[in-house]
């Protein structure tokens, strides 16, 4: 099953990836995913041995696929050289060149790209990343976080309209993360189509509401995490509600709120008692609630869904 | 810096890029333990030059023709193998090759740049030491002229071959010593036909050539020992550009 929803700010799409299939061997690695991306940041989701990497291999042209066709800015990046010149990769593997320092290692990715003013791009790029361009040790010496921001540096010297990056955050401290988290958001409210394949679900929420989320080399959902969730029907959302009389609005919902089943949560130190709602009617429990709580006299403190979140959508789609 | 979405229609100069990833290459591919590997085995051939021409053969452009003949069959194959197949081979096996062949270059650049990056680190560090070794135990002028014209002819197509064959095989190491210690050593020695299909049989002819020693199966005329060898060199580079254009990258 494939959930797609409308993808916000899309106009003219930059990747467009139509009935790709790859395998190796007798192992299907990705089997007929299509979807369309344009800018702003999308996160793509799945667990080891989805297909994230092969997708993202795809997608730059590293290794063909066996069925479908990739398109990044209408030509096959595969065997379009220009477009090469307009995608950036972070991959996943850490090897660099260890013969080089860090400023060496993004300026040479600049002359390769034919940028006019390589060292003046260098130095920007390594900046960008809070790396200092006069800092001549080798790459080797640098600790795997440093390292993992060279490579999203080499990533940004082309201006890329494609930047596709695999577990980015690896290695990162959490100051680090945030700040490539704001640079990733940064980068595609500049106009650039921006991939993220993370496992790391709640720093991959803070990218953006937009997933891809890919379970046995099939694409699962494509679209807003949220939006998504409420499309899922077979799945119960549970809903927290905490207010000052449980018992009464717990018997309330259960007699006219269309609800499936209820919890009532023992008050804890500071925190109230509470009501969890398991409901496949969402919207008309939001709309019912309020109305209950006035017939029962009971005031609403808060009303929480639970399992929205996206590590919740990512359990429900990748769990058989 | 706002990314737009135009398709772009060109490539950029590919001199700086030929430079640069040349540039890479040399410094990637000549490390130290290589380098005193190699430096080593050229030591010895020098030695044992000296030791031959203290030893005063009798025929003694006959000798130093056979041992032109053998460091070039075997110590000159034996250290571009080394270099060669590292070039991009080791950044295809360690996955850093993402960054070379995810840009608008196309593939036969950085080809070339290998290429020319083994032939810069052999010449100096195989090749000197080769006409060398030879000098000392006969310098006579057309044998050098022979050594140095089938020594660079040599590092030229080994050069391309191992290349693309650090290309074309995951462990291109044993392959090539297969190649050279097996086919060439052993196979192409059997016999005429087997002989064309070795580049050593043509660096022979070039030698025999020069100095009107007889070398055994160097049956090429001198432009046959020149230009089958250089013709290896421009198949082999096409064909690793091409490989290289096709290869899947991790």
């Amino acid at each position: 099953m494939t959930t797609t929803l409308g993808i916000a700010a899309h106009t003219t799409p930059i990747v467009e990836v139509n009935g790709v299939s790859k395998w190796f061997g007798d192992v299907v690695s990705v089997s007929d995913v299509s979807f369309s991306l344009g800018v702003g940041v999308t996160a793509l989701l799945g667990p080891n041995g989805a297909g994230k990497s092969t997708l993202l291999r795809m997608l730059c042209g590293l290794t063909p696929p066996d069925q479908g066709t990739i398109r990044v800015l209408g030509a096959d990046p595969r065997t379009d050289l220009p477009v090469r010149g307009r995608i950036g990769i972070v991959p996943q593997q850490e090897a660099v060149f260890e013969a080089f320092d860090a400023f060496s290692f993004v300026r040479l990715a600049a002359i390769l790209n034919g940028v006019s003013d390589p060292d003046l791009v260098a130095r920007q790029a390594l900046a960008t990343v809070e790396l200092d361009p006069a800092d001549r040790r080798k790459i080797t010496a640098y600790s795997k976080g440093m390292r993992q921001r060279v490579k999203v540096a080499q990533a940004l010297v082309n201006d890329p309209v494609l930047l596709v990056l695999d577990e980015p955050l690896t290695g990162l401290d959490p100051r680090q993360r945030g700040h490539m988290i704001e640079l990733f958001a940064r980068l595609g409210a500049q106009g650039r189509c921006v991939l993220v394949s993370s496992h790391v679900l709640d720093e991959v929420e803070r990218f953006g509401s937009r997933v891809l989320v890919v379970a046995q080399g099939r694409l699962a959902a494509t679209g807003d995490f949220r939006a998504i969730r409420n499309l899922m029907d077979d799945r119960p959302h549970q809903i927290r509600v905490r207010t000052d009389k449980p018992r009464d609005l717990a018997a309330a919902l259960l007699e006219k709120g269309g609800v499936l089943g209820v919890r009532i949560e023992a008050a804890g130190p500071g925190r109230p008692a509470s009501v969890v709602v398991d409901t496949t009617e969402a919207p008309r429990f939001r709309r019912t609630v309020a109305v209950l709580a006035r017939d029962v006299n009971a005031t609403l403190w808060e009303v929480t869904p639970l399992d929205d979140d996206l590590e919740s959508v990512f359990r429900y789609l990748v769990q058989p | 810096m706002t990314a737009t979405a135009t398709t772009p229609t060109n490539t950029p100069n590919q001199w700086p890029a030929f430079v640069a990833v040349y540039r890479l290459l040399l410094r990637s591919v000549a490390t130290p333990g290589r380098l005193i590997a190699i430096g080593a085995l050229a030591a010895v051939s020098i030695f044992t030059a000296v030791v031959v021409h203290i030893s005063n053969p009798y025929d003694s452009l006959g000798a130093a023709t056979g041992y032109a003949n053998a460091n070039l069959s075997t110590l000159v194959p034996v250290a571009v193998l080394v270099f060669g197949a590292a070039t991009l081979g080791d950044l295809a096996d360690d996955g850093s090759l993402v960054y070379l062949w995810l840009r608008p270059v196309p593939a036969r650049v950085h080809v070339l740049a290998a290429w020319a990056a083994t032939v810069t680190i052999c010449i100096p560090i195989v090749g000197a030491p080769v006409i060398l070794a030879t000098a000392l135990i006969e310098p006579d002028s057309s044998l050098l002229a022979g050594t140095v014209v089938g020594g660079l002819v040599a590092i030229s197509a080994y050069s391309a071959l191992f290349v693309m064959g650090g290309i074309r095989f995951r462990r291109a190491l044993p392959w090539g010593l297969v190649y050279i210690l097996i086919w060439e050593g052993f196979v192409a020695s059997a016999g005429q036909t087997a002989a064309k299909l070795a580049i050593r049989s043509y660096i022979r002819s070039i030698l025999a050539e020069y100095t009107g020693q007889s070398i055994k199966l160097a049956e090429f005329t001198l432009a046959s020992g020149i230009l089958v060898p250089l013709g290896v060199t421009v198949v082999a580079l096409a064909y690793a550009s091409r490989r290289l254009a096709r290869t899947d990258i991790a």
